[in-house]
């Protein structure tokens, strides 16, 4: 076992997956020197030509991304910012995300939209998204979204092996965090959720950084509420079954999601949960999401994006509503 | 450059009176409400697909335009195009299965796929030849597209980033001088597209797009400058769309109707015709031979439409099966 921060242990994942696969290369800005840190280090070990800095050109890399992944590569495309997917939207949504399908499944299109996402640090409405909502409503892609360093290297191997398009949404406020990470190989599949507390009151489903702050939240509740906390791990494909068996003990859910709220992650949730465990609810779907309106920067940014007191107050409210018989 | 035998010049004409020949019958099929798509008609377009894919290898990537929905692209590289037929048919055994109503792909021909938005095939034949460069085989990649694919960020974005990287990738610009019902005039800054390629340091060449060799000339320059390293290179066909952008649609400019004059000027220097000519002239053909030709392409285009409509539709059930690969 040895200690990793998050952004190392997706950069070992790569590095692991480039030794053992030579189709698999990184394209993007700035992917040599890698301001978030997760291709550091990957040119001095598989040189320019594998590690390629790239134009200030999205379409373009996301579109070399799509062609080569029909070609028969496995590229990893660095969109820097997540926010950035809408600048390839052409490439990414409509190419890499339907020529498979629309192409009578003869030619796959295996890649990695790689971004980190999410808010914290006040960079304003277009470097703070998580555009999941817009990937799940994009059938062709998968979605990624890792809350811890353990999480983060399985499912990034995983992701690359994968035969399909796959969005891997990395936190920024999950950067610094560290864990034991074992010295042998092991993969995550995707669409299998993690059970990060179990409990009984309630159920708490979260994704990417949502995860800390349901578990913080359950922690300062827990003389209270037991509070159980699903970490999704990967939106497409989604463990409705994990989701539905946490559901059915508790009879109460909350679904937090960094995402806007509107026609958003939470929603696409709350009414699955709905078609297959109305009779087992004992209150309302809640939800905890950005509010509709774009992610402000500096010191407004907290009043658009969930936070803890947000998180603790639905978890309570949950656990003491019900319905009127 | 190989030189082109008398046998190759037979194909090449077989090739545009073929693609002529499939080109109306989805112009008829479209007519009586068969097509369970649209169709856009290449007829005016004929000798660039014809040109620049004759002598192609088997597996250099060719990314067609949508004129023709690829039809004179995939004949001239070997492809039946009763596939493309079914596909307008909505057929299990058209080129895409069916699935997409005239997308073209067959992968066994280096044709990898389509997208619909024109001027994407720039920055995804970036990727087909990125690929081609890393394999080391010697493939290169021929995309096609109008006068209105250069005006996307597709086009520019993908210029820059093949000439810094030297793929191996032909770009081929069919100027016909509309896009949709806007002419190419009153919405470019510069006259000739070739003129861009400078600003990416590749070669721009302007050729005549009616003339088949004078294209086949070009691209063979191009391909071979791709295939021994040296980079992308653009070529801008001057043509014209003898028809609306699609069929159905009314045939203006701006709004107003296209010049009848400048239609009729421009068939005077028809692909197919003017090839005709010339083979005739040299004696490679006869016009024995032109009628033996017609004949074999019409009865190919009835069988073809025969085996469309007699081929199954596909299984609605296998739909939600191929949105992942396994």
């Amino acid at each position: 076992m040895k200690e990793l921060s998050y952004w190392n242990a997706i950069s070992e994942a790569i590095a692991e997956e480039m030794k053992r696969d030579e189709t698999v290369f990184v394209i993007g800005e700035n992917v040599q020197e890698s301001p978030f840190l997760v291709t550091k280090g990957l040119v001095q070990q598989f040189g320019p030509d594998r590690v390629m800095d790239a134009p200030l050109s999205e379409l373009a890399i996301a579109g070399a991304t799509v062609g080569a992944a029909m070609a028969g590569y496995r590229p990893i495309c660095d969109l820097t910012f997540a926010d950035f997917i809408y600048c390839a939207a052409d490439e990414v949504l409509m190419k890499a995300a339907q020529q498979y399908f629309s192409h009578n499944a003869k030619v796959n299109v295996p890649c990695v939209f790689l971004g980190v996402a999410g808010a914290g640090f006040g960079n304003g409405p277009e470097h703070s998204r998580i555009p999941a909502a817009m990937v799940m409503n994009n059938p062709g892609l998968k979605l990624v979204m890792p809350s811890t360093p353990y999480d983060a290297k399985g499912l990034m191997k995983a992701a690359i092996r994968d035969n399909n398009p796959v969005c891997f949404f990395f936190h920024k406020k999950c950067m610094p965090m560290k864990q034991e990470i074992p010295d042998e190989e092991y993969i995550i599949p995707l669409g299998v959720a993690d059970v990060k507390r179990v409990g009984s009151d309630v159920t708490v489903v979260a994704t990417s950084y949502m995860v800390h702050l349901a578990l913080e939240a359950a922690k300062n509740l827990e003389d209270i509420i037991s509070v159980e906390v699903i970490d999704l791990r990967s939106l497409v494909p989604l463990d409705i079954d994990a989701i539905i068996t946490s559901v059915k003990k508790t009879g109460r859910v909350v679904v937090v999601d960094e995402d806007t709220e509107c026609c958003g992650v939470a929603a696409e949730i709350g009414q699955q949960i709905m078609e297959r465990a109305f009779d087992y609810l004992d209150a309302p779907v809640a939800r905890v999401c950005a509010a509709n309106m774009p992610i402000a920067g500096a010191a407004m940014e907290k009043y658009v994006i969930p936070q803890l007191a947000q998180v603790q107050n639905a978890i309570e409210a949950a656990a003491g509503s019900g319905f009127s018989a | 450059m190989k030189k082109l035998g008398k046998q190759d010049l037979l194909l090449m004409y077989r090739n545009l009176v073929r693609t002529r020949k499939f080109d109306e019958l989805n112009i008829r099929m479209a007519t009586e409400g068969k097509l369970l798509t649209f169709y856009h008609s290449c007829q005016g377009h004929e000798a660039i697909g014809v040109g620049a894919c004759t002598g192609l290898r088997k597996d250099d990537y060719l990314y067609p335009h949508h004129r023709g929905h690829g039809l004179s692209y995939a004949i001239a590289k070997g492809v039946n195009p009763r596939e493309c037929i079914a596909e307008h048919l909505g057929r299990a055994t058209g080129w895409g299965g069916g699935i997409t109503g005239f997308h073209t792909c067959v992968p066994e021909f280096g044709i990898l796929g389509v997208g619909a938005t024109i001027g994407s095939g720039f920055v995804l034949s970036v990727g087909f030849a990125l690929a081609a460069k890393k394999r080391g085989e010697g493939q290169i990649t021929i995309m096609f597209t109008g006068d209105g694919g250069i005006q996307r960020g597709q086009f520019h974005e993908a210029a820059n980033m093949a000439s810094v990287w030297k793929l191996p990738v032909v770009w081929v610009v069919e100027n016909n001088q509309m896009a949709w019902f806007t002419p190419y005039r009153d919405t470019s800054a510069v006259e000739d597209i070739a003129t861009l390629a400078a600003s990416y340091n590749m070669p721009g060449e302007i050729v005549d797009g009616m003339d088949v060799l004078a294209v086949h000339t070009a691209v063979q320059k191009a391909v071979e400058r791709a295939r021994s390293g040296e980079g992308p290179s653009l070529i801008e066909c001057k043509t014209y769309r003898y028809r609306s952008h699609s069929e159905g649609r009314p045939d203006v400019s701006h709004y107003l109707p296209r010049s009848k004059e400048e239609i009729a000027k421009w068939k005077e220097r028809d692909p197919v015709k003017l090839f005709e000519e010339k083979l005739l002239k040299e004696k490679v053909l006869t016009k024995a031979l032109i009628q033996k030709i017609s004949q074999e392409c019409d009865a190919e285009a009835e069988e073809a439409e025969t085996f469309g409509f007699e081929s199954p539709f596909p299984d609605p059930s296998n739909l939600s099966k191929m949105v992942y690969a396994p």
